[in-house]
């Protein structure tokens, strides 16, 4: 019974996986026959003096985990205690919170676009009657990353259901016990709640980390392509360019060597600052 | 029990592989072309065309719009092993794949062809797809970069349409003329120009100014000479306002705004004819490039290339001979998309008929002589994509041109070394 | 916490509360509304200078031209088909690796836990390149095949889980019984643990459709024929035909968000109304 699943997940995954670090050592085009290069392809990758695509892109994607997964779990956290509770219209509220998830990838990145449209967008023409500054958005590299930012903590959907499962499985006789000792809401919060739910905010955590770096390549594909001057040149897009555009599939393969090694050193620091707070469960 | 679910799955997926269409069935000939609508409806034409005339071939028309993606496609395509028997391409992306032998050479059936010699071509577009004087594409055009105006626009304002003595100068002051803020709302609502700042954009000016582009071993876009075209260029953005700044481009690109009838000026090759004439709004026509220290203009030609993994060969050299045929090519210049690449088509009416818009078509013919075009090199695609990037830095006022073009010149530099 | 509070006081808290909801839902809802609106604009017309929440004149034509400017209705038809087939091959191989893994003792059960959670980690980033190789080996390249087959694996652990803690709640009795009158497992698996994961098996269909349907980098990397294309890339390819022209592209986006937005509003029941969260999510 478990032979398809574990049989599909062997071809679909894990030889595409090993096959993805052997490739990294080979100079391969597609076309022509394969080659040995050993570390030619890292060094290429890393120490090219003049062409610094994979620092500034992976300057970029660092940059986009760092400000987006923080600002996603913390809006879940805050959204799934909000509407932990019972009541009329409490089912439609969490379900428009999850409503943007559902979009599609390809039409969500063009109705961002259109929403961040600088001369005709919604958001700028709110902006300028407001009477605030309306940036190029997309087309100012100082702004554009932000725009990703801003897409992927609209789509807060699965975290916040996961944090609101992880809230109900809290038992309500902790809190009427805390209750009871003359606990206020904040310590109840502190010293029940966090607790009971930190293994599902570090999962949550480590799934966007991971998540994150990878998602943003349709919006990117769609959206960017990288401009203005690879200010949004996001790793998985430049992966992609360097294997399908340029068909240098050992490099391409090298960068995702690296990726998968930068991703779980972030996991790693991560594990490490939140350490024992992973020890205690629930059951 | 475990047996019957193991066979199961495996039906499964043999049914899912075999029953799911395959692009390339053993029958037709697939031929695979870029271009917008309007285009395609002219290779639709063509295709028509030749299945009534050879009703036992069959050809599969393969449409990508864009060129970015088109080239992501073919590359796809050929790694992918199947790749379509006939494909249209752009002579700058051709050396990088000809040279990896992506391509059956077409030399030998031209010279068996009955229909069509090497001498009924211009020599230009034929060399640009020839490697080593060996003809590897057959090319279907001798387009190249020109100015688009509208006539409406420029009767407006009172200024004389561009000719064929046009300068740098007159041009800067035109399209001034014609930069309008309309509802003087602070913003400008009519550009005097537009053109995407790409490399192959600025490249005839710095041939005009007296610049060769690049060398054997590097770009020379850091001499004095071609810094100053690079610069003027820039100037349109940066110093005289008369094209859209970032912000604008990014919210309704150029195109749009010339087919909307709010920009006065565009420059591009001839593939926008067909697209053009479906313009009822205004009337429209075509010039030569504003004149620099010489006339030099930039090439533009796709070809029909034979993939050297076709199992169709025969087949699809009968429908590439037909295309480029006298008879092919007429059709297909009468959509407007071509400036043909035999000589005796494009001298004749079906192309230069003043009544078939543009009423320049002449224009495209005298410009010829002064065509010239970017070098044959195995990563020129990369190397432009560096260009580009750099010219848009400094188009759009984030970098000096210096900077960027120091920054494109060291940065393609590898790639000239580089041993593909 | 006073046991009894003002009736006053209790329904300020009740109003407060349902209008900062309202608020935020109305933010999480409003991409969706402007992306609708400006559908319906008129190509070609200088863009708004102010927001049009409903632009006039109204022109539904937008969504008959994007029907003629490419063969919209056939993307649309491949993508139901593709969605489609991958659904009941998923729910078949996902929910009989989740029962295998009911049965299974507590070790057993915890280390395809591990393989589940490690492969859910596996950034797919990691494995476009190789699978592409192995794919175009396997004679996969331009079909629908390649599009659908992670469906053999149960197209995500998740799902597998999903099953797992679903076919897990079931009593062991009924397990018990249905061995007793001699069933095989298979059996067992059709007869009793399916019938009793319904909710389950809506929401698997829902997610698995919604996943395929909207999937744009595997059409990018194997589709070459057009009458194959799915409609993320058909979405693109419009883009390409008309990059700035917004009210076509959002109309082509409506047309991909609708069907997504309708599954979903069947769907957030199971998942997102109040008491039945612990009934997907398991303890």
């Amino acid at each position: 019974m478990l032979t398809p699943y574990l049989l599909g997940a062997a071809l679909l995954v894990g030889v595409p996986a090993l096959l993805s670090l052997v490739l990294a050592f080979i100079r391969y085009d597609g076309i022509s026959a394969p080659l040995w290069v050993g570390w030619f392809n890292f060094r290429i990758v890393l120490a090219n003096p003049v062409d610094l695509l994979f620092p500034i892109s992976l300057y970029n994607t660092l940059y986009f985990i760092i400000l987006a997964v923080p600002i996603r779990v913390l809006s879940a956290l805050a959204l799934a205690l909000w509407l932990n509770r019972r009541g009329r219209g409490v089912g439609l509220y969490r379900a428009a919170v999850y409503l943007p998830t559902i979009i599609p990838d390809a039409a969500y990145a063009l109705i961002w676009m259109w929403i961040f449209n600088p001369l005709y967008g919604p958001l700028n023409l709110i902006l300028t009657a407001l009477g605030l500054p309306a940036p190029g958005w997309l087309a100012d590299a100082e702004f554009a990353k932000l725009v990703f930012v801003v897409m992927a903590a609209f789509q807060i959907g699965e975290g916040f259901v996961v944090l609101l499962a992880g809230l109900q499985n809290i038992p309500p006789e902790y809190y009427a016990a805390a209750a009871v000792d003359g606990g206020s809401t904040w310590q109840q919060f502190r010293y029940i709640t966090l607790p009971l739910l930190a293994p599902w905010l570090l999962l949550l955590t480590l799934r966007d980390i991971i998540l994150s770096s990878q998602n943003i390549f349709t919006a990117n594909f769609i959206m960017t392509n990288g401009d203005p001057y690879y200010s949004t040149l996001f790793l998985p897009l430049l992966i992609y360019e360097e294997a399908f555009d340029r068909m240098h599939f050992g490099p391409g393969s090298a960068m995702t060597v690296l990726l998968g090694i930068v991703t779980a050193a972030l996991i790693g620091f991560a594990l490490s600052s939140v350490g024992n707070w992973g020890e205690t469960d629930a059951d | 029990m475990r047996n019957r679910l193991i066979n199961f799955g495996l039906l499964m997926i043999v049914l899912l592989t075999s029953a799911c269409g395959r692009g390339n069935t053993t029958e037709p000939v697939t031929f695979m072309v870029f271009g917008e609508p309007a285009e395609l409806k002219a290779y639709q034409d063509l295709v028509d065309a030749f299945q009534k005339l050879s009703t036992d071939i069959a050809i599969e028309l393969i449409h990508i719009p864009s060129q970015g993606d088109y080239r992501k496609r073919l590359t796809a395509d050929l790694v992918g092993g199947a790749p379509a028997d006939v494909v249209l391409i752009n002579y700058r992306n051709f050396s990088g794949l000809a040279l990896k032998n992506a391509f059956e050479p077409l030399g030998p059936y031209l010279e068996k062809s009955s229909e069509i010699k090497y001498e009924d071509f211009y020599a230009l577009p034929m060399r640009a797809f020839s490697i080593n004087d060996q003809v590897v594409c057959i090319p279907q055009n001798i387009s190249s970069l020109v100015t688009y105006y509208n006539r409406d626009l420029f009767d407006v304002a009172g200024i004389p349409y561009p000719n064929d003595s046009w300068t740098w100068d007159d041009f800067i002051s035109a399209a001034q003329a014609l930069t309008l803020d309309t509802n003087q709302d602070g913003s400008i609502d009519q550009f005097g120009a537009g053109v995407e700042p790409d490399f192959i954009r600025v490249a005839p000016f710095i041939w005009q100014n007296g610049g060769k582009l690049s060398s054997e071993r590097t770009l020379t876009l850091t001499d004095p000479l071609e810094l100053e075209a690079v610069q003027w260029f820039v100037d349109w953005q940066v110093k005289y306002h008369i094209v859209p700044g970032a912000v604008e481009e990014k919210a309704e690109s150029s195109e749009s705004r010339f087919m909307n009838g709010r920009t006065a000026i565009y420059f591009n090759s001839r593939r926008l004819v067909p697209t053009l004439r479906e313009i009822t709004a205004f009337d429209w026509d075509v010039a030569p490039l504003p004149v620099g220290g010489s006339e030099f203009t930039i090439l533009h030609s796709d070809a029909y290339c034979l993939t050297a993994a076709s199992q169709h060969k025969e087949a699809a050299w009968t429908f590439i001979e037909f295309v480029n045929s006298v008879a092919g090519q007429t059709i297909i210049a009468q959509t407007g998309r071509t400036v043909p690449s035999l000589i005796q088509v494009a001298e004749s009416d079906v192309f230069l008929d003043p009544k078939a818009k543009p009423e320049h078509s002449r224009v495209f013919i005298d410009v010829i002589p002064y065509i010239l075009r970017l070098p044959q090199q195995a990563n020129w695609s990369d190397i432009e994509e560096i260009c580009n990037e750099e010219l848009q830095r400094a188009f759009y006022g984030n970098a000096t041109v210096t900077e960027a073009m120091q920054s494109a010149v060291s940065r393609a530099l590898p790639l000239f070394t580089e041993n593909e | 916490m006073p046991i009894k509070q003002s009736t006053t006081r209790r329904t300020a808290r009740a109003v407060g509360f349902h209008v900062v909801s309202i608020l935020m839902s109305a933010l999480f809802v409003l991409p969706l509304i402007w992306m609708f609106a400006a559908s319906l604009r008129q190509p070609g017309l200088p863009p708004p200078r102010t927001i049009e929440w409903l632009p006039s004149p109204l022109m539904w034509s937008n969504y008959v031209r994007v029907f003629q400017i490419l063969p919209l209705g056939r993307y649309v038809l491949n993508s139901l088909f593709v969605a489609g087939a991958a659904v009941p091959v998923t729910l078949i191989t996902a929910s009989l690796a989740g029962f295998a893994m009911a049965q299974l003792s507590r070790r057993g059960q915890d280390r395809l836990m591990f393989l589940s959670v490690i492969l859910l980690i596996i950034p797919t980033t990691a494995v476009w390149l190789a699978r592409f190789i192995l794919f175009r080996g396997l004679g996969l390249f331009n079909t629908h095949a390649a599009l659908i087959a992670p469906s053999i694996m149960g197209s995500s652990p998740l799902f597998v889980l999903l099953f797992f803690w679903s076919f897990r709640r079931i009593p062991l009795e009924l397990y018990e019984a249905a061995r007793m009158d001699g069933a095989s497992p298979l059996s067992i698996w059709w007869r009793v643990a399916l019938p009793l994961s319904a909710s389950t098996i809506v929401v698997v269909s829902i997610l698995t459709f919604l996943l395929y349907w909207g999937d744009f980098v595997t059409p990018l990397f194997y589709l070459k024929s057009q009458t194959l294309y799915t409609l993320p890339v058909g979405l693109r390819q419009l883009q390409e035909l008309d990059r700035t022209n917004w009210p076509l592209l959002l109309s082509g986006s409506v047309v991909m968000t609708l069907p997504a937005v309708l599954l979903f509003a069947i769907v957030q029941r199971f998942f997102l109304q109040e008491n039945r969260l612990t009934g997907i999510y398991g303890q």
